[in-house]
């Protein structure tokens, strides 16, 4: 009896995922964990694995395919099962969700499945796996820009009509792809004889325009700043690399602030949603992560029962697969407050974006000796400047202040995060 | 005891034999001329044969070797203003027809006159299917046409000319002259209903058809002794009360004879006339060996006629009377033979790539690829000028009227203004008006304007379609019931149809075709079609229907201005409704080619035509859709308004065509089609169809009501439409 190895929804509400690759063969044997695929999603290639044993009878998705969450892409038949298994069922046939401008042709070709199975057929697409445009629908999608697969048909079946271009956000640039944008091309006819190239989007940097987008057209952020004083920090930073094996750094040390401080102020430890604020216990802190592909935040979980070394060897794990693309879909997922450092690099101060749903993040500069003025008195002091955003839905101004005021307050008097 | 009383039939049935008198009392610059016809007939036919022995001739070339006789003799005598027409077999009458018009009297010192080599020329290079030819290379063996000449065109379908040319006898007498027309026919075409349906009709109606049959014994292999009991073949129209001749058509001569005494019956107004000729054909049906080489008949048979040769006979004959030597025939014959070289010089060449000695067809002569559907219609210059009028536009005075009062009333004023007009159909003389009063008044006013026909579609039919490429009137022909077309099919689609095209792309057919369509009146499965499907296949046809009395009467004038045929389409729910028409002026057209915009909108395009027009308002008034509802008003590929269906379509994206007969002849099939590929980037769903159900409408009232489409499938189709556009 074979089953259907379906897309996992490998983020909230993503509805479509790229098969990057398959690790696996027709006819292989399988484990259950056995990695399967590398599934690209909005934020990163994840891993697919095994549920059960057994042998892979079909691989429906091929490697570059766009295909809709819980549509299948491969069969797994009981162990030493194979292809030739007398086929009863109807013959089921991938769902693809291709880019507009991509051939017109079906990807995915019919295939006789072995045994009898039911799959639910996402409402846009045909049998046939493509997704059901009218032509007048795609002839406007292209011409505005709409991005096709972003859509869903209300039409007969599920057909995209064209009341549902209409009514789609237009021009959104996530519908361009490796074709030439035209806005570019008449900019650069127009105005710059300059050579340029384009490249074409990746799932992750069309996730990121348009997460970032959302936040920041639809989260209502206020910013609060603060100067730390960090000289004692700095000390403590020292004395602990001194007699540790694992290297301590200041953002580690601020990771352990923030968590701290909101031990101290737990009621700015919440998310907002629609219908209830959600109020966390634990403190679930996304780090947010350079790489080559685009901005990653892999979540570090219950920071506040983490010792510095832990967070400090976690961090950098996470940093590492990160840049690997080798992270779990649900490292990814949650926490309710990111941090995001751009000091190494020499900024002084910045204002961060907030990542959805959380409710704020902390933007940490660069920590530098300033003239401060202690007691009436000029003196040189190392001060790390910080700017909180935050979701005025879910946190007050004078919530946020106090919170910053913690965070402050435990930056400023290190040992207290060692207790 | 039973009384027994002898009856006898109402004309002469006779044969006429020749005898040495004749021969001596004939006319020596008639057998001359025989003698040249006979010769250059043979010879042509003989290079034809040999052209198409070296596969030159695309197609068929059915020779007439053997059976000169028949045509030359009866053709010999008849006036330029005399016509004729042919079956497939129809070489040898074309060119007696084509070279007694240029050359009345031949000379056999002097045969071939460069009027005539031109004659011979131009019919072969027609038989080969090349530019220069009468037809322009489009007719070729089977279709000969020059007009000029009085030749009307022979015909490949067995039989079907003859209808054709009882039309254009009718007009040669209701246009005043003594004309007459002769169509020729083989033995297998005495049994076939056109044949015998004109037989009749032009019996009833005294018209001056000659009705010509070439007995050659064999209908290709089966002889005419297997295919009837009566061999006698002329003995057909004695039944039909038609003097009928019998003759031996070896001997031009006692042919010649026969026809004089035909031209006295048929010239003076008496009516038809039925000739038999025994003649044969010496090779077989197509070809160059003989019948006997495929096992139908004996070497000795074939024998026995050649010995009877026409050629042979008139030459002997003629040298028996001291009118020529044997040496003058020789040289007749010897001309004749060069004057066919020359024809092949002419239009072939060495092919240099063949074997040594081979022909091939000249390069150039050929028509260009681009000709293949020029001069499929008329180019409506002769609707140039019209005064147009719409409706919605108006703003004269109008008249409240029934609609098929509009139909009489028009007619009417268009019969007072054309003398032309001829309107023929079952009962439309009589029951005031025809079945449903459309010619109300025109019986009495146009006296033999309004006629009655016998109830056979495919003579009547093609007695319109002969009247109208004669061109002297302008016929009205009515099918009582669209379903009819069937029976008269050949005549409706393969001769009216396709003649302008077929014959070169120059001969006009005016003729109007009515009929309507009486879904909803329980006639049952054999008369409840819409045509308008039908006709659309026949790229000949246009196709108009009006909606409203307005729509009618300038569509009406519109058709009859036009020189191709019209397909009129009415509906029988229409008759009785009412509506307004200009009240002093009946003489407007609507603008070809333009469909109405009843009503408009955004969200939908719904095409109908007809009685389905008003339905589809009604329906859209009842679900609410906002849409343009466009009454075609012209029905087929090149008249319909393209512009008018694909702005409301870049408009709406959302199409349906509403109509309201069955699947299987429904209309929307072919305009679906035409309309995605036309606007494919346009449509926001699939073209939508409102029709009837598969089978045919049955006689019982509610079978008949569910076979259709009415307003409440017109109302189905429309909600159908709008899930169609999504967001609902």
């Amino acid at each position: 009896m074979a089953t259907q190895i379906k897309l996992p929804e490998v983020a909230a509400g993503a509805t479509h995922a790229v098969i990057s690759s398959w690790l696996v063969n027709v006819g292989d044997a399988v484990t259950v964990g056995q990695q399967l695929a590398e599934i690209e999603t909005d934020k990163a290639v994840v891993e697919l694995l095994a549920e059960e044993a057994g042998t892979i009878l079909q691989l429906i998705g091929k490697p570059g395919d766009e295909m809709e969450v819980g549509s299948t892409i491969a069969m797994l038949g009981a162990p030493g099962e194979s292809l030739d298994t007398p086929a009863e069922a109807p013959a089921v046939e991938a769902p693809v969700v291709q880019d507009i401008q991509d051939a017109p042709a079906p990807v995915a070709a019919p295939i006789a499945t072995p045994t009898e199975i039911q799959t639910p057929v996402p409402a846009q697409q045909s049998s046939s796996g493509r997704v059901m445009v009218s032509p007048i629908a795609r002839k406007l999608a292209k011409e505005s820009g709409v991005d096709i697969s972003g859509i869903q048909g209300t039409g007969p079946g599920g057909r995209i009509v064209r009341r549902d271009v209409e009514a789609a956000p237009t021009t959104a640039p996530q519908a361009q792809s490796a074709e030439t944008p035209s806005a570019s091309k008449e900019l650069a006819s127009q105005e710059y004889s300059s050579t340029y190239s384009t490249v074409g989007h990746t799932s992750m940097r069309k996730a990121i325009a348009r997460r970032l987008t959302e936040s920041k057209s639809t989260v209502p952020h206020f910013y609060l700043n603060a100067d730390c004083h960090v000289d004692e920090l700095l000390l403590l930073r020292k004395k602990i690399n001194e007699s540790s094996n694992v290297k301590i750094s200041v953002n580690d040390l601020v990771v352990r602030a923030v968590a701290a401080a909101f031990q101290d102020v737990p009621e700015a430890n919440v998310v907002w949603t629609p219908d209830a604020m959600i109020h966390y216990e634990s403190v679930d802190v996304s780090i947010a992560v350079s790489t080559d592909g685009g901005l990653l935040t892999p979540v570090l979980r219950g920071v506040e029962k983490r010792t510095l070394s832990n967070i400090a060897m976690t961090i950098t794990d996470l940093a590492e697969r990160s840049r690997a693309g080798k992270l779990r879909q649900d490292e990814l997922e949650g926490g309710s407050f990111a941090i995001t450092n751009l000091g190494m690099f020499g900024t002084s101060s910045f204002s961060a974006i907030i990542n959805p749903p959380q409710s704020g993040i902390l933007a940490v500069g660069e920590a530098s000796q300033r003239p401060v003025v202690i007691d009436g008195e000029i003196a040189v002091a190392s001060v790390m400047s910080v700017t909180l955003s935050a979701d005025h839905r879910a946190v007050d101004g004078a919530l946020a202040a106090k919170w910053l005021a913690a965070f402050k307050a435990r930056i400023e008097n290190p040992l207290t995060m060692l207790i | 005891m039973t009384e027994r009383i002898q009856l006898d039939p109402l004309e002469p049935w006779v044969e006429i034999k020749t005898t040495k008198q004749d021969y001596q009392n004939a006319d020596p610059k008639l057998l001359e001329t025989m003698l040249g016809q006979l010769h250059l007939i043979r010879a042509f036919e003989e290079a034809i044969l040999d052209i198409a022995g070296e596969g030159l001739v695309h197609g068929p070339a059915h020779s007439s070797i053997g059976q000169e006789g028949g045509a030359v003799g009866s053709i010999v005598g008849m006036r330029s203003t005399d016509a004729i027409n042919g079956s497939h077999r129809g070489h040898h009458q074309f060119l007696a027809k084509a070279i007694a018009y240029v050359a009345p009297q031949l000379d056999v010192t002097n045969l071939v006159t460069s009027q005539v080599q031109e004659v011979l020329q131009k019919t072969a290079a027609e038989i080969l299917g090349l530019a220069q030819g009468y037809c322009k290379g489009r007719g070729g063996s089977m279709h000969l046409q020059w007009h000029e000449a009085g030749a009307l065109g022979t015909n490949a379908i067995v039989g079907g000319g003859v209808p054709l040319a009882a039309g254009n006898a009718w007009s040669q007498k209701r246009a005043g002259t003594t004309d007459m027309t002769t169509s020729y026919f083989g033995d297998g075409a005495v049994n076939i209903g056109s044949v015998l349906e004109s037989m009749n009709l032009t019996a009833a109606w005294d018209v001056p058809l000659v009705f010509f049959i070439e007995n050659n014994l064999y209908a290709v292999s089966t002889t005419v002794a297997e295919a009837t009991k009566e061999d006698r073949l002329s003995g057909r129209g004695v039944g039909f009360g038609i003097p009928s001749w019998r003759v031996d058509g070896m001997d031009p001569l006692a042919v010649w004879h026969v026809m004089q005494e035909v031209e006295e019956h048929v010239r003076s107004g008496k009516g038809p006339a039925v000739v038999e000729a025994e003649v044969y054909r010496f090779f077989h049906q197509n070809g160059a060996f003989p019948g006997s080489a495929f096992g139908y008949r004996s070497k000795e048979e074939e024998e026995h006629w050649r010995s009877r040769d026409p050629l042979d006979k008139v030459a002997n004959e003629m040298i028996e009377l001291g009118l020529i030597t044997q040496e003058q025939v020789a040289d007749t014959r010897k001309q004749a033979v060069a004057a066919m070289e020359l024809v092949a010089l002419e239009l072939l060449e060495p092919d240099l790539d063949g074997k040594p000695g081979a022909r091939k067809i000249k390069s150039n002569l050929w028509p260009d690829s681009g000709f293949v559907d020029v001069g499929l219609r008329s180019d409506l210059s002769e609707l140039a000028g019209a005064k147009t009028l719409e409706q919605d536009s108006f703003t004269g005075e109008t008249t409240d009227i029934r609609f098929v009062d509009a139909i009489a009333k028009g007619m009417d004023r268009q019969m007072e203004l054309d003398d032309r007009i001829i309107i023929l159909g079952e009962d439309v003389h009589r029951l005031k008006g025809g079945t449903n009063g459309a010619t109300k008044g025109l019986p009495d006013k146009y006296d033999g304007r309004v006629l009655g026909t016998p109830i056979s579609e495919n003579a009547f039919a093609g007695l319109g379609g002969g009247m109208a490429m004669d061109g002297r009137f302008r016929p009205v022909v009515e099918f009582m019931y669209p379903d009819f077309l069937w029976v008269a099919a050949d005549q409706v689609f393969n001769q009216i149809g396709k003649a302008r095209h077929m014959f070169g792309g120059k001969n006009s057919v005016p003729l109007v075709l009515r009929t309507k369509i009486a879904m909803g009146s329980g006639y049952g499965s054999q008369h409840l079609m819409d045509p308008a499907a039908i006709f659309v296949t026949a790229p000949g046809w246009r196709i108009v229907a009006a909606s409203n009395p307005f729509d009618y009467i300038g569509l009406m004038n519109t058709a009859l201005k036009m020189d191709d045929p019209v397909l009129m389409i009415e509906h029988v729910d229409l008759y009785g409704q009412r509506g307004e028409i200009p009240a002093d002026d009946l003489d407007y057209q609507i603008e070809f080619g333009k469909a109405r915009l009843v009503r408009e909108g955004n969200d939908a395009t719904v095409i109908s035509y007809l009685n389905m027009v008003n339905i589809s308002a009604e329906a859209l008034e009842q679900t609410g859709i906002d849409a343009d509802l466009i009454d075609l008003r012209f029905l087929d590929r090149a008249s319909i308004d393209w512009g008018a269906i694909e702005a409301s379509i870049k408009k709406t994206n959302s199409v349906v065509i509403v109509e309201q007969g069955v699947q299987g002849t429904s209309y929307g099939g072919w305009l679906s089609d035409e309309i995605q590929r036309r606007f494919f980037d346009y449509l926001d769903q699939p073209v939508q169809r409102v029709h009837g159900r598969e089978a045919s409408p049955s006689i019982s009232k509610v079978l008949e009501r569910a076979s259709i489409a009415g307003l409440e499938d017109v109302v189905a189709g429309l909600k159908l439409l709008k899930e169609g556009f999504g967001r609902n």
